[in-house]
């Protein structure tokens, strides 16, 4: 927990107020993104996205498993994070359990679309081998190693990377007629097939403090937030979800305002990643 | 299976009997824990992270005159080849960490003189498990120990060591320990020549149990003198950074 005294507090919104915040910040400004990819070789993709002091790993496994039965088109994803004690003594045990299921939620709904699996991210179409019988099953993992503020961003972006970077075996169904439910496959070590991660969006929250919004908010600033909107935005500019976090009400006007500075500031922040990832990527080839 | 190879007498991953893996140590990865450590042995990584010494949370825990040292020992879902499904909550992972603590009390006699700050957390993440996990979190905890200042009698490293085709071998990786064989997990206070940890857990002939040991600790040893090189250099920047 963060305990900020009365100065520190007035000297807080009275910097957001002029638009200079504690850290030399403006309002909108994000803090220093930094990427790098392939930190977990045992998984199939995996990034570790480091904003300021947040610090967050995502990691993404495959494995082979059969679609449900109510959409036999449809693959699998499943969205699992875990705050590390590492983060703040706060996490022990079972402290970190409540946020760590608010912020798979909101992954969830951002990344993952409809209950159908229609407007997902992710295109679960593709993860389908055989229909009915043989899909990918997508684990996505989220560990949060350092806690700082802005957890949902970070982590959607480390997801959006770590997808970028993920290689799915190329697998072969060898048809066997006899069998009826069971099918053979062959998958393939050498050849893997990339990921499509044109559509997966990014989350921008603003943050509300006092009379004004702000980007990208450190656990300090966070503490004295009367409410959160995150809205994820994909390439094209379309809101694919949206979260309000925190009691205090919003004004419909107020909240179109913000969905529109979340778009225009998605753009950058997409930029952003796109140059670190081109960048994270020949700097993991190098080192090869 | 041939673990050793007869005809070069190399390991699978290439390495000598009596090799051990890479290994790397960083101080000062998390900027919001008081100390904090990054330690690689070949595959296996793991953070630890140091809170303290602060005030006792829990007042009925408290010990005169010692100090409180508390140890979280968690795993990465990611962090071993199959997936755990399992979320946090596993009963295994707790006991396991509840073990682990009650070792660091013993291993970290923390003698410091702080008045009223007597807790010390010290929060042991695995990002990947490659065999040797409980050795790297003893290293990587005694870094972090020394980058939150706590003054320590002397540091305590750890390293494995097994038995496998009649041969001993340092540093054990995930395919030699789940092999079968013995698997001697020694932490030693390095400067004092003592044993804190000392863990076995397969039948072993009295005579070959004190080369395997014995192999344990030069491991123990060598890098104990490389997370002295660590520190050396860290103060050596600290010290940069400071402009004397």
């Amino acid at each position: 927990m963060v305990g900020l005294s009365a100065g520190e507090k007035q000297f807080m919104h009275g910097g957001i107020a002029q638009d200079l915040r504690s850290d030399g910040r403006q309002r909108l400004q994000f803090r220093p993104i930094s990427i790098q990819t392939g930190v977990i070789p045992q998984a199939n993709g995996s990034a570790r996205v480091t904003l300021g002091t947040t610090v967050v790993i995502a990691s993404i496994k495959a494995e082979l498993g059969k679609p449900a039965p109510l959409r036999p088109d449809k693959g699998k994803v499943v969205i699992f994070i875990d705050c590390s004690p590492t983060a703040g003594p706060m996490f022990e045990g079972r402290g970190g359990e409540e946020l760590s299921s608010e912020l798979s939620v909101g992954l969830q709904r951002c990344l993952l679309g409809g209950k159908s699996g229609a407007g997902a991210g992710i295109d679960l179409s593709s993860l389908v081998l055989a229909e009915g019988k043989i899909c990918w099953d997508l684990y996505i993992d989220g560990l949060v190693i350092s806690s700082d503020g802005n957890l949902l961003d970070a982590l959607a972006a480390a997801i959006k990377v770590a997808l970028s970077n993920t290689g799915i075996p190329k697998v072969s169904v060898i048809v066997e007629a006899s069998a009826e439910d069971q099918l053979e496959v062959n998958v393939s070590d050498e050849e893997f097939l990339q990921f499509d991660t044109s559509g997966v969006p990014v989350i921008v929250t603003l943050t509300k403090v006092g009379r004004h919004y702000i980007a990208d908010a450190t656990s300090e600033e966070e503490s004295q937030m009367s409410s959160a909107v995150s809205v994820s935005v994909n390439r094209h500019g379309r809101v694919c979800g949206l979260t309000k976090r925190g009691g205090a009400g919003l004004d419909p006007s107020v909240m179109l305002d913000m969905i529109s500075v979340a778009k225009h500031a998605s753009e950058n922040l997409i930029a952003v990643l796109d140059s670190e990832i081109a960048a994270a990527e020949a700097a993991e080839d190098d080192g090869s | 299976m041939e673990y050793v190879s007869s005809l070069t007498g190399f390991r699978f991953d290439g390495r000598r009997p009596n090799e051990m893996r890479q290994i790397r140590g960083e101080i000062g990865v998390l900027a919001k824990a008081d100390g904090s450590a990054l330690f690689e042995m070949g595959n296996t990584k793991v953070i630890a992270a140091v809170f303290g010494p602060r005030e006792v949370q829990n007042k009925s825990q408290q010990i005169d005159n010692q100090a409180l040292v508390r140890c979280e020992y968690s795993m990465a879902n990611f962090s071993t080849g199959d997936r755990a499904r399992k979320p946090k909550g596993d009963r295994n992972i707790i006991s396991y960490s509840a073990d682990h603590g009650s070792k660091y009390i013993n291993t970290f006699d923390a003698s410091f003189s702080g008045k009223n700050l007597k807790q010390i957390d010290i929060f042991l993440q695995v990002l990947q498990a490659d065999g040797g996990t409980r050795s790297a979190c003893i290293n990587a905890a005694t870094l972090a120990l020394a980058d939150a200042g706590i003054p320590m009698r002397d540091i305590v490293t750890s390293c494995s060591a097994g038995y496998l085709c009649s041969t001993p071998l340092l540093d054990l990786n995930y395919v030699e320990d789940s092999a079968g064989g013995p698997d001697v997990t020694v932490g030693l206070l390095v400067k004092m020549d003592k044993m804190t940890l000392l863990q076995m857990d397969a039948k072993l002939p009295a005579e070959i149990f004190t080369d395997v040991m014995q192999l344990a600790i030069e491991g123990c040893k060598a890098i104990a003198s490389y997370i002295r090189e660590v520190l050396l250099e860290n103060t050596k920047t600290l010290e940069c950074m400071r402009g004397s």
